[in-house]
């Protein structure tokens, strides 16, 4: 009886011991990154294929550095309507979209809140100029090849994107290019 | 003991305290640069946080021999920093081309051991948030981040500025490593009315900071504890010089940073 | 489920999880979101502009840089290109933007209504306005605070229109000079060409601080003294105490408040005496009332000095090349006309007329707004004296009193006596951007907008060397409800009937600008510097007022009116005399430190960390006397002490101060401020109380340097 009961509960044991493993990495792995995250989509459905493939534009040419060296970024309202002054009037989705980014925020004089995939907080300082030797999309998601912007996911505790480069992805290419780890290299 | 460690380019002040009136600006000029909230009274001034802080320095004669100097301070940014052995976190280290010691304050956990290691007193502890009179933290400048209640802050030579100055020297063709002696200036040397401040690479002998340096009349402040501060004053006046190393009038030297009356 | 299950369960679930991310991912999470406290504010982030513009806090007159981003003001630089700058700003003028929100901002239109102030509308405030201006018709006045700006003309136009003549400057350093000059028979307004001097004697005049041109004095002293090479200006300073000017000057001669007259006279004795001449009208008249009212003697018994340190100055000042006397009030306030006269007088004694390094005679702005008085005109006003008269029911308060750019309840001497007298006014207006001591006591408060928030000008602030004309056009719209004053007063005037020929401010500084073209001038830029140009030296090509100021340049001429009216006869008027002891038996020393504030702006919260807790703590402030004098008096560091004058009493702490001479009680000006904000507040007391008018010998106007005080 003793000899009984100790196997049929170590048999529970290890059974219970199984579902609970597995329900936790489930939990961890699938349910806990979604939790965490929330979804975003960018404010206009811009198309970088199009600009790049059929306008023929290179990445510089919006996101350019100012004359002092620092990175202007995205594109204001007025640099996008040197190109998208009027309504197409056009039917497809695309044309629509364009559309609306007229109406909206051309006409209306407004800056379009473009979601950042990679912000940094304010401690973080980051020179484009002095990485201008490294392809955008080594450090950023490859936006440029795609018809549709991704979702921005951002971090429900921290408020940071979940592209947001870590601190130990910086150390560790400055590590390998024996370039300085100083602290204020990259901190203000 | 840290291993001191040499830079090709050594960031340095010197300043003339035969040229500076004490007017302030330097101070002011470094509150906005920096992102520093004002406080409605600074009765207390350990509470008060003065990255640049003027000393009135006298030279304890009556009427009419009486004489007076101010004395800027800033961060001595040491060759050998008493500040930086001591961090627990490595929240202040000197581990950049420029010799600026840094700090950085998500990292700092507020022990103030640095405070304490530092004969200068040129480190700030954050006693309260900042705040800012509603509406003017609409002026907060890009440069530095807030700092919330807990942690240290201190001078940093505007170190943003040396960064945009290389992003500038990149984006002109300059080189980034061998600035040009106007390329960056801090803020307090930059609003100085007379002149009392200047900037340059120690290091460079093309910038006047790295002839001035040398001068039989330049000294740098405390220099027998020997932290090799990179700022150094000058003046004509033996008194002035004298109170640097903090001299007590009769050959002896103080064991605090008396003589000036603090703020 | 049994125990042994439950506990495989919770073994399980705790393995597993920590295979997942949660525990890591969360710590790491929590600790980024801890470097971010959501409290505290955000910086920004974005354009980043630097934008032309102008600081009017004080009198220097700085061009500065506003730097923007995303358009909105967050610092503001010293204008390397604009010659009154070059680079260097003052303590007051650096907190520009962070002004735009000041908690003392006047935030829109407040009227009375019984003992508070009630936010109106525009309209309202207007109409308001118009109709009280109506109902006094000429009986009207205004005080302006700015005598270099196109504002005043508008308003002094105004007041003409309304059949007034009253039509006021707030005392002020380049008032009295202003008289001064115009005793002497000069035309114009003096000039000092500082950067080509080899030798400055300040005699009482407070060049690096609050005199005049400021903060260009400081930078010429800087470049004529580059560290570690050789100098090219000496500076003599003579004050009452080893002040901030003093301490960097070559040599400090401590002199009595209110003897600075008594002093540059007693020099010219001893110039005349080693056959000095003007050469000019006046001189033997100048002579004889020297060699009697200016003794070597009568001079030491009114300085202090003996006659030996007075020669010892004249033999300075002959000995150099270009030496340039500047003279005035060591608190940039009423000194008096004889200061400021004995000055020229000595300039024009060492030959320094139309000389390089020396006094030019500058053309006056010319009029543009229909009406609007001549300097000449206003100058012959005294609001001080005015204030008295009506204090005293002499003469009947204006029903209307127009205050702009002005603190008269704050920054008047006898504070109180002309606080009073502010009261009788049937209707006090002040066009304010902040709410100050005379806003507080005002009928009917107009808020204006900073010099960033608008189109402002300044033509040739009191010291330049050189004519110089500077525009600032709005770097931000108004963050608060305000209008420029000028704009405001345009529209009443029109509604009443009045043709000032304008109807904005903007085209009155439009018309300035075409105006000013007759006079020939040219950019000022960092290659363009007018003192080389005035020596000589490589004249840039002439450009146009209107393109120069909207490159956000300061337009520089060299032009100068006729001087040979210059006479002497009136350069030295009344007699050396010692203070008069009596009940007051100590001479107040007032100091005008401006990081905290000036007669126009309280101590902006950035600033208050500048001083020190030996000047102002816990409430309190301190004078300052040195160990002699507090003996004599029985008090010393640190004790209370009740100051008093004639016409009022201050409460201050005593700090040991060797640097003030004996029998003297130095005091700073700024502190004590009623209205304002919590930074300006609770700090001492308002030193101007214990200011008392006088009626400066040989001139009989109000003067109030060398006040009579005593320990009570």
């Amino acid at each position: 009886m003793v000899q009984q009961n100790a196997s049929k509960e170590s048999g529970g044991f290890i059974l219970f011991f199984l579902i609970g493993l597995v329900g936790a990495l489930a939990v961890g792995w699938l349910l806990f990154p979604a939790l965490l995250y929330s979804e975003k989509q960018q404010p206009i459905a811009f198309n970088h294929k199009a600009h790049v493939e059929n306008a023929g534009m290179a990445c510089e040419d919006c996101h350019s550095y100012r004359e002092n060296g620092s990175f202007a970024g995205l594109p204001t309202t007025e640099q996008c309507a040197e190109c998208h002054m009027d309504v197409t009037g056009g039917e497809t989705p695309g044309e629509k979209e364009i559309d609306r980014f007229v109406t909206e925020y051309v006409q209306a004089g407004k800056q379009v809140d473009w979601l950042v995939y990679q912000y940094q907080p304010d401690n973080v300082y980051f020179s484009h100029i002095a990485h201008d030797g490294f392809a955008c999309a080594e450090c950023h998601p490859d936006v440029g090849n795609s018809e549709v912007p991704p979702s921005l996911y951002r971090n429900r505790i921290t408020g940071y994107s979940k592209n947001t480069m870590k601190m130990w992805q910086c150390e560790r290419c400055h590590a390998q290019l024996e370039t300085s780890n100083g602290c204020q290299v990259c901190h203000k | 003991m840290s291993v001191q460690r040499e830079f090709h380019t050594k960031w340095g002040m010197v300043i003339d305290l035969d040229k500076c009136t004490g007017c302030g600006a330097c101070m002011v000029a470094c509150q906005v640069e920096n992102n520093i909230a004002p406080t409605p009274d600074a009765s207390d001034m350990t509470r008060v946080l003065t990255w640049m802080l003027v000393y009135k320095l006298e030279n304890k004669q009556k009427f009419p021999n009486y004489d007076v100097a101010y004395l800027p301070r800033p961060c001595m940014q040491c060759e050998n920093p008493s500040c930086v052995p001591v961090c627990p976190v490595v929240a202040t280290t000197k581990d950049e081309e420029g010799g600026i010691v840094s700090q950085i304050y998500p990292r700092c956990i507020g022990c103030r051991y640095c405070m304490a290691a530092c004969p200068y007193h040129v480190r700030y502890f954050n006693w309260f948030d900042p705040q800012w009179p509603a509406g003017m933290e609409k002026t907060l400048t890009p440069f530095s981040s807030t700092r919330p209640r807990g942690v240290v802050e201190k001078c940093h030579f505007c170190h943003h500025r040396f960064m945009a100055a290389k992003e500038k020297a990149r984006a002109t063709g300059g080189e980034p490593m061998k600035l040009a002696e106007d390329a960056y200036i801090p803020a307090c040397v930059e609003a100085c009315p007379t002149g009392a401040l200047i900037f340059g690479n120690l290091k460079d002998p093309t910038h006047q900071v790295a002839k001035l340096s040398h001068s039989k009349n330049a000294k740098r402040l405390l220099e027998r504890l020997g932290g090799k501060p990179q700022v150094y004053y000058m003046s004509k006046r033996q008194w002035v010089l004298d109170m640097l190393d903090n001299d007590l009038g009769d050959g002896s030297h103080g064991g605090v940073t008396g003589g000036g009356n603090h703020g | 489920m049994g125990r042994r299950a439950f506990i495989g369960l919770v073994v399980g679930g705790t393995a597993g999880t920590l295979l997942t991310p949660i525990p890591w991912k969360l710590t790491d999470d929590a600790s980024i979101w801890s470097q971010n406290w959501p409290w505290i504010p955000r910086v920004p982030n974005g354009d980043f502009e630097l934008k032309p513009s102008l600081s009017k806090l004080d009198n220097s007159g700085v061009g500065v840089n506003v730097v923007t981003v995303k358009g909105r003001p967050c610092a503001v630089y010293g204008n390397p290109e604009h010659p009154l700058s070059r680079g260097g700003i003052s303590s007051l003028a650096v907190n520009e933007a962070e002004l735009l929100y000041s908690p003392s901002r006047v935030q829109s239109p407040l009227k009375r209504e019984g003992d508070s102030l009630i936010p109106i509308s525009w309209d309202d405030a207007k109409a308001l306005l118009a109709e009280k201006l109506k109902a006094a018709g000429s009986d009207v006045a205004c005080v302006s605070g700015d005598d270099t700006g196109s504002g005043t003309d508008v308003f002094s136009a105004f007041v003409a229109a309304a059949g007034s003549k009253l039509c006021f400057y707030m005392p002020a350093e380049q008032v009295d000079a202003g008289r001064a000059w115009q005793r002497l028979g000069g035309q114009g307004m003096v000039g000092y060409d500082i950067e080509n001097a080899d030798m400055v004697l300040a005699i009482g005049a407070d060049i690096f601080e609050s005199w005049g041109t400021h903060v260009r004095n400081a930078q010429a002293f800087n470049k004529a003294n580059p560290m570690g090479g050789e100098q090219a200006m000496r500076v003599v300073y003579a004050s009452p105490i080893k002040n901030r000017g003093a301490a960097v000057a070559d040599a400090w001669v401590p002199v009595l408040p209110g003897s600075e007259a008594a002093l540059a006279l007693g020099i010219a004795y001893h110039l005349i005496q080693g056959g000095a001449t003007s050469g000019g009208p006046g001189f033997e008249a100048f002579r004889s009332a020297v060699r009697s009212g200016y003794s070597p003697e009568k001079v030491q018994q009114a300085t202090g000095l003996t006659p030996e340190q007075v020669a010892d100055l004249a033999k300075r000042l002959a000995s150099a090349k270009r030496p340039l006397v500047i003279a005035g009030s060591s608190f940039g306030q009423g000194g008096g006309q004889n200061a400021v006269a004995a000055g020229l007088a000595l300039n024009l004694l060492l030959g320094r007329l139309n000389k390089a390094g020396g006094i030019y005679a500058l053309p006056e702005a010319p009029a543009v707004v229909q009406g609007s008085m001549p300097r000449r005109q206003i100058l012959a006003n005294d609001f001080v004296d005015y204030m008295l008269k009506v204090g005293a029911e002499q003469t009947k308060a204006p029903a209307v009193l127009l205050a702009y750019e002005a603190n008269p309840a704050y920054a008047l001497p006898q504070t109180e006596l002309m606080a009073q007298a502010l009261d009788k006014v049937g209707f006090l207006v002040s066009f304010s951007s902040f709410m100050d001591e005379t806003a507080a006591m005002a009928d009917l408060v107009l808020p204006t907008p900073l010099v960033m928030e608008r189109t402002e000008d300044m033509y040739t602030p009191y010291g330049s060397g050189w004519v110089n004309y500077t525009v600032a056009t709005p770097v931000i719209a108004p963050v608060f409800d305000a209008v420029p004053a000028a704009d405001v007063l345009l529209q009443v005037a029109s509604g009443l009937g009045h043709n000032l020929g304008f109807e904005s401010f903007e085209d009155v500084v439009k018309a300035k600008a075409e105006a000013l073209n007759a006079m020939g001038g040219f950019a000022a830029g960092a290659k363009a510097e007018p003192w080389k140009v005035r020596v000589g030296g490589g004249a840039p090509s002439s450009s146009g007022v209107s393109d120069a100021v909207q490159a956000g340049k300061a337009w520089v001429s060299m032009a100068t009116v006729n001087a040979s009216g210059l006479s002497l006869a009136k350069a030295a008027a009344g007699q050396a005399a010692a203070p008069a002891g009596g009940e007051f038996p100590l001479v107040l020393a007032p100091l005008f430190e401006l990081n905290v504030g000036s007669s126009k702006v309280a101590i902006p919260p950035h600033n208050v960390s500048t001083i020190r807790d030996t000047e102002a703590a816990n409430g309190h402030f301190f004078v300052r006397m040195n160990s002699a004098t507090a003996s004599k008096y029985g008090t010393g560091q640190g004790k209370q002490v009740t100051i008093a004058s004639k016409t009022g009493s201050i409460k201050a702490r005593v700090s040991i101060d060797e640097g003030v001479m004996d029998g003297v009680v130095a005091a700073p000006l700024g502190f004590g401020h009623t209205a304002w904000d919590k930074f300006a507040q609770n700090k001492g007391d308002n030193v101007s109380k214990v200011l008392t008018v006088a009626s400066e010998p040989g001139v009989a106007a109000p003067f109030w340097a060398g006040s009579m005080v005593k320990i009570a």
